[in-house]
């Protein structure tokens, strides 16, 4: 566990010096400014209890050695990654994502441990014992198993959203208030970060909702501007305002928009970068309907009701309190579908 | 409820064919593409909603390219009607996805449909034909799949194109099941009588032929040609389009300009047909009917990009009177000479987190 906490410390190092790092994750990242210093500072988990470690530790299983293989994850997910590989074996590399390497690489250059090293052009069919923790989208992993020598296990970390429950005795305006920083932070490109809301009560309920979480969103905008957003998904984004104009209702800010979903209607994905999908349901079951067909991509669940989204929750997802799904403790991988 | 108006535009719309097919002038297409505009936004408010947020006023619009086109989303999320369920003659439905939503289109009046279909169909499949073809279909009958727009369509075909036959001999798709005897059964006959045959069938549903017959051959009669649509859904293996078409010529002893790529859709009315039967235009360029218009828009603002250059295919369709006239999908479409290409479906952006992509989403195993 010591280990894990110089990893730890190592991350604080990290944050303490941030003003040399911060424009180069600006860089590489396409967040905002603000947004990079919101997740290091609110989102980066420094100061976990013994107890989330020795959960984290216990997860993390044995190995000779791990390859950790980082892509297209959120930035300051390089802390997890590496405190779990490092609870699982003495030796770790660690393949940062070319793309957003600026954090990885610092992270483990502050650890200073001989027994974390930086693999930029690790090759996977190099490694021959341990494990390789790949994190990406399904494709990203499938290639990695296939790619893998016997012998070797992959753990695979993938792709995932986030959904909110709002219990019919939240106060709308608390609930909007902490939904929007998780959808802000990251610029909800995140495997936590939820992207739908589903509000229990009618559709005025919903829509008072929504205008909640509007008001909310604008002030983010102003505090904690979206950085850049690729042409596919601001054509994304365009498409789903149209479609939710058209079937019910849309609300667009500065840097955000939200669909108010008609009643009965079959759930739809809004995409990344502030889409927040807003669904009445009368009762939880018939959010966990709605939910069923893109069950297996839940991961976190936040509601101002914990036991409900409990319920409402697959039994692997993580479920916390609104305005903290961005902040899961340092007990194990934010994705728990393995297991 | 008064449908007076509907009607009265549906007339104009099957005019419209009419004139195509006796080849007389065609009326204006922006004229009725407007009117149609005004009509779905005073009786579908969500489509009046997309208007305003567009600032679009409807009563001033002349031009058909600027109508507000409707997301094919909408078709999963709400109904897309002038007209109360009521009135409902056919609802066809698209397939299903792992998330579940079906889209679905509702027709008060689907001899518009009909028509269309039927003469823009027999242009680019069957203008040659001098007696009546053996028409089978490779897929589920009406009676056993009633929302398959594309059912609707065959069974128009078989009626217009086709000799009387049996049901089971001319949809040959029961379940999962490909009655492979009864097409045996059918060519033999077709062969004995020197009878073209007209093959309507999903690309999934000829992969799973091919793979049913193995080296063996159906050679069809004489001036025999088969129309292929769609993807492969999953529901076989994928083969690409130029692999397929030859292994279907050597299959069937045809030419490989005698089998017809069609593109369609639930959300619409009208259909897209390659030319090569017809003339020397190569595979892969469709040609769409008069009362249609593919217009490849810039993904973001929705305007034209010039000819040659790739867009979203944004597609008026004089036939959708009781829906939406103008629809945007997610294929990628170019103009080209003689038509527009099809150039498969707007990729997603590349990843940049670990969110879920949509289309990740929906390629994930469904739910058991």
């Amino acid at each position: 566990m010591d280990d894990v906490r110089a990893v730890v410390r190592a991350a604080r190092a990290v944050v303490d010096r941030r003003t040399s790092l911060v424009p180069a994750i600006v860089e590489s990242t396409g967040l905002s400014p603000a947004n990079v210093e919101l997740a290091l500072t609110r989102h980066l988990e420094l100061d976990p209890t013994d107890e989330e470690l020795r959960r984290l530790v216990e997860r993390a299983g044995d190995a000779p050695e791990v390859a950790v293989i980082l892509s297209a994850n959120v930035f300051v997910g390089a802390l997890r990654a590496i405190a779990l590989a490092r609870a699982a074996a003495p030796l770790v590399l660690v393949r940062p994502s070319r793309r957003d390497p600026v954090f990885a690489r610092a992270l483990v250059e502050a650890a200073a441990d001989p027994a974390i090293r930086l693999a930029e052009d690790l090759d996977v069919a190099s490694v021959t014992r341990g494990e390789i923790h790949v994190y990406g989208r399904d494709e990203t992993i499938a290639d990695v198993r296939a790619r893998a020598s016997e012998g070797v296990r992959v753990r695979g970390h993938g792709a995932g959203m986030g959904v909110a429950w709002i219990s019919r005795s939240a106060s709308l305006e608390e609930a909007a208030r902490g939904l929007a920083e998780d959808v802000v932070v990251f610029d909800q490109r995140g495997c936590l970060s939820p992207r739908v809301a589903f509000v229990e009560g009618d559709l005025a309920r919903a829509d008072a909702f929504a205008d909640a979480l509007h008001t909310e969103l604008e002030r983010f905008d102003l505090a904690v501007p979206r950085g850049d957003v690729p042409a596919e998904e601001r054509a994304a984004g365009d498409r789903y305002v149209a479609t939710m104009t058209y079937a019910c209702r849309a609300l667009v800010g500065t840097g955000h928009a939200i669909g108010v979903a008609p009643p009965g209607a079959p759930m739809v994905l809004a995409p990344p970068y502030r889409h927040v999908h807003v669904a009445a349901c009368e009762t939880r079951e018939a959010a966990a309907a709605l939910l069923e067909p893109m069950r297996r991509s839940v991961i976190a669940v936040g509601s101002d009701d914990e036991e409900a989204a409990r319920a409402l929750a697959p039994p692997w997802a993580r479920v916390s309190a609104l305005g903290r799904m961005q902040r899961p403790p340092l007990d194990g991988p934010v994705d728990l579908r393995e297991g | 409820m008064d449908l007076a108006r509907s009607s009265a535009l549906h007339e104009r719309a099957r005019a419209f064919v009419a004139s195509f097919e006796r080849g007389e002038p065609l009326p204006d297409f922006d004229e009725l593409a407007c009117d149609l505009a005004r009509f779905q936004a005073e009786r579908i408010e969500g489509f009046a909603r997309l208007c305003r947020a567009r600032a679009v006023d409807v009563a001033r619009l002349r031009r058909a390219e600027d109508i507000p086109p409707v997301p094919t989303d909408v078709f999963k999320l709400t109904r897309v009607a002038t007209f109360e369920p009521e009135h409902d003659a056919v609802v066809f439905r698209t397939s299903g996805t792992t998330i579940g939503a079906r889209g679905m289109h509702a027709m008060r009046d689907p001899s518009t449909y009909e028509a269309a279909a039927v003469a823009f169909g027999r242009r680019w499949l069957a203008r040659d034909l001098t007696q009546r073809a053996a028409v089978v279909v490779l897929g589920p009958s009406p009676e056993v799949a009633p929302d398959s727009s594309l059912g609707h369509m065959c069974a128009a075909f078989v009626r217009a194109f086709g000799e009387e036959a049996p049901a089971d001999e001319t949809w040959l798709v029961d379940g999962d099941t490909l009655d492979v005897v009864a097409l045996d059964m059918r060519i033999s006959r077709a062969l004995r009588e020197s009878r073209p045959m007209l093959v309507l069938a999903t690309s999934f549903a000829l992969v799973h032929l091919l793979d049913a017959i193995g080296e063996a051959t159906f050679e069809l009669p004489r001036g025999s040609r088969v129309m292929q649509t769609g993807g492969f859904k999953g529901k076989s293996r994928e083969v690409p389009a130029d692999e397929l078409r030859a292994e279907l010529a050597r299959v069937f002893g045809i030419d490989e300009r005698a089998i017809v790529a069609e593109y369609g859709m639930t959300e619409l009315s009208s259909q897209f047909y390659e030319q090569t039967l017809f003339s020397d235009v190569e595979h892969g360029v469709y040609a769409e009917p008069p009362w249609a218009r593919v217009i490849p828009v810039h993904p973001e603002t929705l305007e034209p990009v010039p000819d040659g250059e790739i867009g979203i295919a944004k597609i008026v369709d004089l036939m959708n009177v009781d829906s939406a006239v103008a629809i945007l999908t997610q294929d990628q479409v170019r103009r080209v000479p003689n038509g527009f290409e099809l150039l498969g479906r707007a990729p997603g952006a590349p990843p940049r987190g670990c969110s879920i992509a949509i289309d990740e989403l929906l390629g994930r195993d469904a739910p058991a």
